[in-house]
């Protein structure tokens, strides 16, 4: 998985400024995904996930300090590109966004079907707006909506259906990476089993690769290939969802893992005492070492990541 | 595809209502809304009578000027000369009761104020006291559509300029959030606290007293220009300063505050996602930023073109502008009561129709607002 990497994003850092200080959201991420898998972001509120995605996909607030980093996307670093040439070749081409809260990310007075088509005929994948409507109309039979919603506004919509229309949105002109951003956590959770049986199926009949970002970790294991952990503005483990669900590695994916309910265990819920750090000045050592209880003396210091059989952690307890 | 058939997908009650319901209700949605406005404007109407009037005070005022014009008339005349002081104090008395009863003055002023009311609601607002129109009429109606016409001109173009400038002006500034220009409009809006008079008297004194560029008011040449192309000339080049005075006082906190509005509007989460889909930038601001604000923009458009028409009384009067604003300073002067009301009620009908048409233009614009809509299921 590490070798055939189809989406890799190297030392990716965004900062903001803001009025308190510079504020590091992203501070230096790594990874690697292969060609149809999808990887889970997992991470606390706060914890820079969200910007990741901003990062990755370049939308990018007034208030950037700091960009950079390489994201290669199918072999092309596609950071070096001009705005223009980014919005063209890359945008919802290559790479489409399934937002987190889909009633705010539909304009409200366009019809549904102008919105969904609207991608194909910005970058010119149809010749007519007929071929548009098909192709809008076969998303919507993927994503399980009745093609009569067409013509409706967004706020006749319930939150699953326009859930559902980002999702159709994202895949109606076939692109090479689908960002999940936290795709279900403003749903109930019949329509959280609903959506994920979608994305399940187009996973597997498209071999679609989805980066999913969200802090649901039961949810997520029903599509994750591979797991990224996040804190603080940086990634602190990675592993294949298998090993990673059976027995995380960092102290922080530890203590995660034991947070998550499981049925009919008698197992006391754990929580992480403290919070995390703030971004605006964040420790110079781990940065989770205040809340560790592996803590010891060289926590003080960065850890660089270590590997233990094909996952990474970053962590002294592995060196 | 069948596993994920939500059970949330019931259809809209709105979809299934028959035509003929949808017709009536917009029907009665029409009426409400025009029985509503009708009534309020009545009561507006009503209230300036009453205080054009003080409240019956002005007639006062005028019995004691007619007998004062007639004790003048009575004592300077030859043919009184031989009356005794008495006995022409009881001619006065007698002339004034004529006159009185010409003018509607011998009934109580309580009943008169309805009748008035009624009449000034046709807009049949009689006589003026004092006042003529340019062409001699004394009848109120005609005096006020002689001045309606240039008012209009006026505050049509100098609002149409402000408008569609500062839309465009504010929506490049908030493409360039932060930059000199955007930092500049900011520093400038405070200029607006002055009214649009204020910097005519500037604009006068500089274009027409020192430059001798434009003329100092007026709304043509006098004499007139004879061809209609001179004509039209002559009025754009006095048109030149009171319009540059009312687009002056009110362009920077304009720029301003719809610069502000833009910058709102495009931090929504739907503007970020049509930039994620690669729209270029123009179409995001035409489809994501102007459309979805359209109702307020609307709103805005509507009652700011009644504000500047009630607020060009003073302009009017600084530029010498032959229109509805000088009409009712003038009117003031010499507590000419029916020109007063007759120009309010231009004001309330005017405020009544634009709320009116405001209602169905929202409608048009805005998807959500369904006219007269009530158990529709979001």
């Amino acid at each position: 998985m590490e070798t055939n990497g189809f989406l890799h994003v190297e030392d990716l850092i965004l900062h903001f400024r803001t009025a308190a200080g510079t504020v590091q959201a992203v501070d230096g991420v790594n990874f690697q995904l292969g060609r149809g898998r999808t990887l889970v972001i997992i991470g606390e509120s706060g914890s820079g996930k969200s910007s990741l995605a901003k990062a990755i996909l370049r939308l990018l607030p007034r208030n950037v300090q700091t960009y950079r980093g390489k994201v290669i996307l199918n072999g092309q670093d596609v950071m070096p590109l001009s705005e223009e040439r980014f919005r063209r070749e890359v945008r919802w081409t290559k790479m489409a966004l399934v937002p987190q809260a889909a009633q705010n990310s539909l304009n409200p007075v366009l019809r549904i079907e102008d919105q969904v088509s609207e991608p194909l005929i910005t970058h010119g994948r149809v010749s007519s707006k007929e071929a548009a409507m098909d192709k809008v109309r076969q998303a919507f039979r993927l994503v399980g909506l009745p093609v009569d919603f067409l013509t409706r506004y967004p706020f006749e919509l319930s939150g699953g259906m326009r859930q559902r229309t980002a999702i159709a949105m994202a895949l109606v002109t076939e692109p090479d990476l689908v960002l999940l951003d936290e795709p279900t956590s403003a749903l109930d959770v019949l329509t959280q089993a609903n959506l994920m049986n979608v994305l399940k199926r187009i996973k597997k009949e498209f071999g679609t690769t989805f980066v999913l970002i969200t802090h649901d970790i039961a949810t997520a294991s029903d599509l994750a290939d591979d797991v990224a952990v996040m804190y603080a503005g940086q990634i602190v483990e990675r592993s294949s969802a298998d090993r990673f669900y059976r027995e995380p590695l960092h102290p922080y994916s530890k203590k995660l893992m034991a947070s998550v309910p499981a049925l009919k265990q008698d197992k006391q819920l754990e929580f992480i005492p403290g919070r995390p750090p703030s971004l605006i000045n964040p420790p110079k050592g781990c940065r989770f070492a205040d809340r560790c209880p592996a803590r010891f003396a060289r926590c003080a210091e960065d850890p660089p990541p270590a590997t233990v059989d094909g996952r990474q952690v970053k962590c002294w307890l592995y060196h | 595809m069948a596993v994920s058939e939500a059970p949330s997908m019931q259809s809209p009650s709105t979809a299934g209502a028959p035509a003929g319901s949808a017709v009536w209700r917009i029907v009665r949605f029409t009426l409400t809304r025009f029985v509503a406005l009708f009534i309020t404007t009545v009561i507006g109407v009503y209230l300036t009578i009453l205080i054009a009037n003080m409240g019956g005070h002005v007639d006062e005022i005028r019995r004691a000027t007619i007998r004062e014009g007639l004790a003048m008339y009575v004592g300077m005349a030859q043919e009184y000369a031989h009356l005794t002081p008495v006995e022409r104090r009881q001619l006065v008395e007698q002339l004034a009761e004529v006159e009185y009863k010409r003018l509607g003055l011998d009934q109580p002023f309580i009943v008169r104020s309805f009748r008035y009311l009624g009449n000034a609601l046709i807009l049949n607002l009689g006589r003026a006291e004092q006042m003529t129109s340019d062409s001699g009429s004394s009848q109120v109606r005609n005096i006020i559509m002689e001045r309606l016409a240039p008012t209009l001109l006026l505050t049509a173009t100098s609002f149409l300029l402000l408008f569609f400038v500062s839309i465009f002006a504010a929506l490049a500034l908030s493409r360039r959030y932060g930059s000199f220009l955007d930092r500049l409009s900011v520093a400038l809006a405070p200029l607006s606290a002055a009214p649009s008079w204020f910097f005519g008297i500037f604009l006068i004194l500089i274009f027409a007293a020192v430059l001798q560029w434009l003329p100092f008011g007026g709304m043509v040449d006098a004499p007139p220009p004879p061809t209609r192309l001179a004509y039209f000339l002559s009025l754009l080049k006095h048109l030149v300063l009171p319009v540059g005075a009312i687009v002056l006082s009110s362009i920077f906190i304009g720029i301003y505050s719809w610069r502000t509005f833009f910058l709102i509007y495009s931090s929504e989460d739907y503007v970020d996602m049509a930039r994620a889909k690669g729209l270029p930038s123009g179409a995001i601001e035409r489809r994501y930023i102007l459309r979805p604000s359209m109702p307020y923009i609307v709103t805005s458009f509507a009652l700011s073109l009644i504000t500047l028409w009630g607020g060009s009384i003073i302009l009017e009067r600084v530029f010498n502008w032959p229109g509805l604003g000088r009409l009712f300073y003038q009117a003031t002067q010499v507590f000419d009561t029916p020109i007063i009301v007759g120009n309010t009620i231009i004001y309330a009908y005017l405020l009544a129709i634009t709320v009116f048409v405001l209602d169905f233009v929202y409608a048009l614009v805005d998807p959500r607002v369904k006219v007269g809509s009530e158990g529709r299921s979001a």
